[in-house]
């Protein structure tokens, strides 16, 4: 043994606990409900070869994505003490526009980093045709301003001509120089705590075993494989469409498992499309992480070890692995969904003790735009619902919650009622929408909000037409419904994505997804 | 007349008391867990035979019902298309990568959560109207299923309360029990409000059931309080009909104790660290207690006042074990008492406690008092086979347990201090709990905490901590102003009903108006924000409240608009509580005569002559050299050798942590 079991288990605790920290520092120190509330962000510490050594993600979203961004910043801008780099390019690191990375070095009495901090949060606007940023837009132009990496911070001082000229771009800026003072703020710590640590245990022993939780993860991905039933496992599912057009967007994956080797292969996948639900590569690494995290031990580091230890193969311009200058806005938010479904659709032939039934697969994207008539004030509301989550060969699949992909709190109807134009007339759990089966899928969620002025609502959502799926027999969940009852009693029920403008008394009605059930 | 603190224990019902003439006593009896009263009537019988009893008493009645899921059948009055808040909660998961994940159900099945007419807006505006004959079905169905209790939470109900004013006295008039949400939390989040008020109806009677038992076998000149979770006590009556408010009863005791013991001997800033078998509880005391409004229990929020405590899983039963990947990992299994650690003869897996005593730093013959003889000849067989298989030696894994074990409660710390933008060296490190004082010096070595206090009796704290509590009261009241739109004046206003409240309130417990402390804060926050600081309130709260976010978070934005959300108000009724014995400090003396043994023990994987202490024997002003070991009834003090200690006048111990 090259370590000491000891030591090992105190880096664990310690660079994790750095790493949660700084996202403590970011929660409290944002301005914005995205951050605070929705807990849409995450903090990692890096290697200087720009391995993920620990990570604090309260949402699995952000777990794949975060290595290609710091290793983008890596790569194309050298970073002295004191320099921060942003960016949130998603053919270049990033995810979607929203999503900005700051990634800070941390040096230590030496002329190169030893390390790197960074971390990403979810600003609720970046500019781009609609209010939130997340439209239904055909290309990335239209989604919001786009940063290469760049510095924002350097030795020390925010450059003020950065800032103003990202400011003058998008709708809130005094909430956006928040959030990013905070994300400053979080490196900051981050920087502040790795010192400590190396001036505790010197560079050495803390190089040392950051580069051994790596191994240490690795080892648990290979005996985690290594538990899965060699073979090659092979799912397809379909997206509803892409808001553009009624075409079905197919995702496939092949996992071939052999002793500690796993290949996932998602080149069979549909070509990117013309409308925003387009996955970057990061997206698909992220729910790759996901599934696997889901496999492995409670509470270990998800860090380089996992990736190292698996090949994933997408195919350049895919739905899974867009191009420039493809629209990308929903790709986090639901294709990402998707294709955890493929996967564990390919994991159940393997381990059908272990893997679910089809959770909702949807976010439930919804934001509300418009003038408040008392106030005069303008606002732009984003939620997103939870659904019935997928049986499992132990349990009935939980009703209405957030399933894979995020974890996001809702808003208070106190709350909601408090802020906006809004009356909500229904909070439930909508009856029989989960899967039949030996165990049932979770029921969806009906959420109806009356709007007290004009408002204009976008809705990004799936499994509008194709269901949740049930395995060994078990039925499919409920697919979703999305509904605008106008004030005079007419029902106009809507696609999956969709825009449109509602008058003062109008109601807007989502009924989310139900689980699939398991077994007959 | 005597003054009783009872404090009800997992294992032990403790016991400490203050006669006429000031001299304290201690009393510990096996709790009784199928019927606590019994434990506690048993020992106020053999304390305070036929004398007049002041008694205030930490139970962990409401707390076992939850958590054994024990309380009585419920059912949820609310508004009708809201009957599933209480079970979509905040639409989150616990656990984020369980697959088969099942969510916490809510005592209420779904037949017995009913939706009625009627709607406030949240300006406390009626939208329509409630339809009686409506609930008087309801309740008939309520009857029908044989509910024993009812909560009521509607929406907006803290705006205006009418319509469950209405039921309340609907259900009354039936004899049935039941809970209003505006009165046992006039806030809004109504997830978090209803799960307040379920719990409350819940648990209440249960509580009820407790306390008119023990009642039956005290006199009617004997007062009874009960000790709540925001550090004050309360009366018989409050804690039977709201016995949410006492969930947290027994640790809540621990912190006061800390708190008032602190303060008499020149320490106002504490880090309490009560280190248990299994779990380790840790709070911050900056000069007052601390509180939170966002606790939550076996996974349900109450937004009731607690004061706010940190929970880690590692204790001195905590189990070593090498995981998967190949490190070594402490806890959060524990060996409990049964099988419990190596040492006590029965158990297989090395656990905390016989990392210590493997070292030497535990005595064999002096565990309990010498009550409890420690098998140390079963440790070397299992040590050596678990050093062998990480090629290491004994030694080196006891002292590594150990490092593993105090970084967990090291980071639990962290979390309640550092992470909250404190400077732990200007904190004392406050150590109670049977097992604290083991690793209380390494801890604060490693944190830079420069000193330890280790009070009189540390197992007996909470128990210390009813006698020393006052009447506490909280009120609270959701008004979510903008601070364009208010003034001083107007929340002045607002305050009024609520002290009025608190002022009856608190003559109703016979406390008269000169004993009275009322304070005012303000929950506040950034227009658009989800989250308030509370402020407390002056007639620049405005100014408060910039200076405490800029405090708490590192910036502040004078420009930006603030919203008052809640106010709040803290009532104080002082009580004639037992003063801290002190004595007169003799010359500084080495403490020889307290000294029992010498023994060898491992620090730093050296084996040290150490010398044995008998606490008992300690004056105030004796000062000893680490390493050494102090051993008393309840807990073992180690000093490691960077250690100086200094007996106090209050017999406390104070050790200052050198290099």
């Amino acid at each position: 043994m090259g370590y000491n079991p000891v030591l090992l288990e105190i880096f664990k605790n310690k660079f994790s606990s750095v790493a949660e920290e700084m996202g403590m520092v970011l929660n409290r120190t944002a301005f914005s409900v995205n951050i605070k509330e929705r807990r849409d962000y995450s903090c990692a510490i890096f290697a200087k070869n720009s391995d993920m050594i620990a990570q604090a993600a309260h949402i699995p979203v952000h777990l794949g994505s975060m290595p290609l961004s710091v290793r983008a910043a890596v790569n194309s801008i050298e970073m002295e003490e004191g320099d921060m780099v942003m960016l949130n390019d998603p053919f270049c690191g990033g995810t979607h526009l929203p999503d900005i990375t700051l990634v800070a070095p941390f040096y230590f009495n030496s002329d190169k980093p030893f390390l790197y901090v960074a971390n990403r949060a979810h600003h609720s606007d970046v500019g781009g045709m609609s209010p939130a940023s997340m439209p239904l837009s055909t290309s990335i132009f239209q989604e919001g301003i786009i940063v290469p990496p760049i510095k924002l911070v350097e030795k020390g001082k925010i450059d003020r001509k950065i800032l103003s000229f990202f400011l003058s771009n998008v709708r809130t800026p005094i909430e956006r120089e928040g959030d990013f003072t905070a994300q400053i703020m979080a490196n900051i710590t981050g920087l502040k705590r790795l010192k400590e640590i190396f001036e505790k245990y010197g560079e050495d022993k803390v190089l040392l075993y950051s580069d051994e939780i790596i191994k240490y993860t690795g080892r648990i991905t290979r005996k985690t494989i290594q538990s899965i039933p060699d073979g090659i496992y092979e799912f397809t599912d379909y997206m509803d469409d892409d808001g553009i057009s009624d075409k079905p967007v197919k995702l496939n994956v092949e996992i071939k498992i052999k002793d500690s080797r796993m290949i996932i292969d998602f080149s069979e996948s549909d070509t990117q499309v013309e409308g925003s639900v387009n996955a970057v590569r990061a997206i698909t690494l992220s729910a790759c992480l996901y599934v696997l995290r889901c496999l492995m031990p409670e509470g270990t580091p998800t860090n380089a070890g996992i990736l190292k230890n698996i090949k994933v193969v997408t195919k350049r311009g895919t739905i899974v692995d867009a191009e420039f200058p493809a629209a990308v806005a929903g790709g986090n938010v639901e294709t990402s969904q998707r294709i955890v479904d493929v996967l564990l659709g390919a994991f159940s032939k393997a381990l059908p003790e272990k893997i679910p039934a089809a959770s909702q697969g949807t976010m439930n994207n919804i934001t509300i735009g418009g003038v408040d008539k008392k106030s005069g004030a303008s606002f732009a509301y984003y939620e997103t619902i939870g659904g019935g989550m997928g049986a499992s060969a132990q349990n009935d699949g939980a009703d209405a919650v957030h399933s894979h992909m995020t974890n996001t709190l809702n808003t208070p109807v106190e709350a909601l009622e408090y802020s906006y134009p809004f009356f909500v007339t229904e909070y439930s759990i909508r009856a029989n929408s989960g899967g039949k089966g030996k165990f049932s899928g979770g029921k969806g969620m009906v959420r109806e909000i009356k709007v007290l002025c004009d408002v204009n609502v976008t809705v990004l959502s799936e499994r509008r037409k194709f269901s949740p799926y049930g395995l060994f027999g078990g039925d499919k969940g409920c697919s979703g419904k999305n509904v605008v009852i106008r004030k005079n009693g007419k029902i106009e029920e809507k696609r999956g994505k969709f825009s449109c403008n509602l008058k003062s008394g109008d109601t807007l009605r989502i009924e989310t997804p139900g689980g699939g059930g398991y077994g007959e | 007349m005597i003054t009783i603190g009872i404090d009800t224990g997992g294992t032990f019902t403790d016991f400490i008391y203050v006669d006429e003439n000031g001299s304290i006593g201690t009393y510990k009896v096996l709790s009784t867990p199928g019927n606590p009263a019994e434990a506690v009537i048993n020992g106020i019988q053999k304390i305070a035979c036929n004398r007049q009893k002041f008694i205030v008493h930490g139970s962990t009645v409401a707390t076992n019902a939850i958590l054994e899921r024990k309380g009585v059948k419920c059912a949820l009055i609310t508004n009708k298309g809201f009957e599933d808040v209480i079970a979509i909660g905040r639409q989150t998961r616990e656990k984020l990568y369980d697959l088969s994940y099942e969510k916490q159900d809510f005592f209420l099945s779904e037949s017995l959560r009913f939706g009625i007419k009627g709607r406030v807006n949240f300006a406390g505006e009626i939208l329509e109207d409630i339809d009686e004959e409506e609930i008087k079905r309801v309740i008939k169905k309520i009857q029908e299923a044989h509910v024993e209790s009812v909560a009521v939470s509607l929406l907006f109900s803290f705006a205006n309360p009418t319509h469950e004013q209405i039921i309340g006295k609907m259900l009354n008039e039936f004899g049935i029990n039941y809970s209003l949400s505006h009165k046992i939390l006039p806030e809004f989040r109504e997830f978090e409000r209803t799960s307040t008020t379920v719990l409350n109806a819940y648990v209440s009677p249960i509580m009820k059931k407790y306390i008119s038992e023990l009642r039956s076998k005290l006199f009617l000149n004997d007062s009874l309080r009960v000790m709540q979770s925001n550090g004050g006590s309360i009366s018989v009556e409050v804690a039977m009909n709201e016995s949410v408010r006492t969930i947290l009863s027994g640790p809540a005791g621990g912190v006061v104790g800390a708190f008032e013991i602190g303060k008499v001997a020149g320490f106002d800033k504490l880090i309490t660290f009560d280190m248990g078998g299994t779990s380790t509880d840790v709070s911050l005391i900056n000069g007052k207690l601390p509180i939170t409004t966002e606790s939550k229990i076996a996974g349900f929020p109450v937004r009731v006042s607690m004061v706010d405590l940190h929970t880690v899983g590692a204790g001195g039963g905590s189990i070593a074990y090498i995981d998967e990947g190949g490190s070594l990992r402490v806890g959060p299994n524990s060996a409990g008492a049964d099988p419990g650690p190596i040492c006590y003869g029965k158990g297989k897996r090395i656990t905390v406690t016989d990392a210590n005593l493997y070292l030497g730093r535990l005595l064999p013959d002096r565990f309990l008092g010498g009550s409890m003889k420690l098998a140390s000849e079963r440790l070397e067989p299992y040590f050596k086979n678990f050093a062998h298989k990480l090629s290491m030696n004994p030694v080196s894994l006891s002292e590594g347990i150990l490092d593993v074990a105090n970084a967990t409660m090291e980071r639990a710390i962290r979390v309640i201090s550092v992470e909250r933008g404190f400077d732990v060296r200007d904190f004392t490190l406050f150590s109670f709990g049977g097992a604290g004082a083991m690793h209380a010096l390494f801890l604060a070595k490693s944190l830079n905490i420069p000193r330890v206090m280790i009070p009189v009796n540390p197992g007996l704290l909470s128990a210390v901590g009813m006698l020393l509590a006052d009447i506490i009261k909280d009120y609270s009241l959701t008004v979510m102003l903008r601070s364009g739109k208010t003034n001083f004046e107007t929340l002045q206003n607002l305050f009024k009903p609520l002290i009025e409240k608190g002022r009856k309130d608190l003559r109703e417990e016979g406390v008269g108006e000169k004993d009275m402390i009322f304070k005012y804060y303000l929950d506040m926050r950034y227009r658009g924000q989800s989250h308030e600081i509370t402020v407390l309130f002056s007639d620049n709260y405005i100014e408060e409240f910039h200076y405490a976010h800029k405090k708490h978070f590192g910036y502040s934005n004078q420009d930006k608009e603030t919203e008052v959300v809640n106010i709040r108000l803290r009532v104080h009724g002082l009580l004639k509580k037992p003063q801290l014995k002190k004595f007169s400090k003799k010359t500084t003396s080495s403490g020889k005569y307290a000294r029992v043994s010498d023994t060898q023990a491992i620090f730093n994987s050296r084996k040290l002559k150490t010398t044995v202490y008998d606490r008992n024997l300690l004056h105030p002003g004796n000062v000893i050299d680490g390493p050494a070991i102090i051993t008393e009834y309840s807990s073992t003090v180690i000093l490691p050798p960077f250690t100086r200690l200094e007996v106090d006048n209050y017999l406390n111990l104070i050790v200052e942590i050198g290099d």
